[in-house]
């Protein structure tokens, strides 16, 4: 019984833990839009049209409800990893500048920006 | 007013009158020196004022734009080549060198009156500035970017195979360097609105 109430507590705590980080600082919208169109994202992702990437709205969905979202997504956007292109080539995905360089508040930002956007 | 009038009239009669005491070959090395010095100075005078240290002389450059063109890869990279601001700012062919230092003159009047010389108004102002600055590149067919870079010289086995595409597109759509890459160097401004972007969307 001790061990149910510590897990409910502990993933009470994670759960309160994960939203107040994705809502501790308010969504910038503008801030990101112009982070985006500085990195020329949307060259290869549209808002919610796929184009060479997919479109901010698909990423919004596969991470829509999971805890671990704006960390995913800063991952993805500074580390360069590995990404599959439409025509089935693989590449690393550029790595998302910002100025100051690796500005974890801005990045996050953009991040919060991707996943806030829904379908129309 | 008549002695002044005379003392006029003969000057100009001096300078109209071949000389009797100078020979042709020393009236003319000494025009062909003269002449040498003071071109070689204004052109030395023009080229000191496309120096980084003469535009960030003024704190406006200082503290906004060169801020922000230090953390950029025209500023530090991994091979050491670097464009400093008049590489993108100034055309390097003369009579467009001069045109854009006139053109700058007004932009010496706007440090003198104030216009921007704090970091609210100079952001209030970022976007106008901004856009003139991306209409004369636009202009130009972004002829300070194609100094250093062209479609021709992009590898297609070392450049990234998504940019590469989109360069040969860009080329062959006759789109010019600015179309795409806006605030590559600074931050771009706060309002704006990328040209169509509404129907991507």
């Amino acid at each position: 019984m001790k061990t149910v109430a510590a897990l409910v507590s502990t993933s009470f705590l994670a759960l309160a833990a994960g939203t107040f980080s994705s809502s501790a600082i308010a969504l910038d919208a503008e801030a990101a839009k112009a982070l985006a169109e500085q990195n020329n994202c949307m060259q290869c992702h549209g808002l919610r049209k796929d184009k060479d990437g997919p479109s901010f709205l698909s990423t919004a969905d596969k991470y829509r409800g999971k805890a671990n979202a704006v960390d995913e997504v800063v991952k993805h956007l500074t580390s360069g990893r590995k990404i599959k292109l439409a025509d089935g080539t693989q590449e690393n995905h550029k790595i998302a500048k910002t100025i100051p360089p690796n500005d974890a508040a801005q990045l996050k930002n953009l991040a919060q920006y991707i996943l806030s956007i829904q379908a129309k | 007013m008549g002695n002044q009038e005379s003392g006029k009239g003969r000057f100009w009669v001096a300078l109209r009158r071949p000389s009797a005491k100078y020979s042709l070959f020393s009236l003319l090395a000494i025009g062909f020196i003269g002449g040498l010095v003071f071109w070689g100075g204004f052109n030395t005078a023009l080229e000191a004022t496309n120096r980084q240290e003469f535009c960030i002389g003024c704190h406006e450059m200082k503290d906004n734009v060169y801020e922000e063109y230090k953390y950029s890869i025209h500023y530090s990279n991994r091979t050491g080549v670097k464009a400093y601001c008049s590489d993108c700012h100034v055309p390097k062919d003369w009579t467009n060198k001069l045109i854009r230092k006139v053109k700058a003159s007004y932009e010496v009047w706007g440090k003198i009156t104030g216009k921007i010389d704090t970091k609210e108004k100079f952001e209030a102002h970022r976007l106008e500035m901004a856009e003139r600055e991306w209409a004369r590149m636009q202009a130009s067919n972004s002829i300070e970017c194609r100094n250093c870079h062209s479609f021709e010289a992009m590898s297609a086995e070392l450049q990234k195979k998504l940019p590469y595409k989109k360069h040969m597109e860009a080329k062959a759509e006759g789109k010019t360097c600015i179309d795409c890459h806006k605030g590559i160097a600074h931050r771009l401004p706060k309002g704006y609105k990328k040209p169509g972007a509404d129907e991507e969307e």
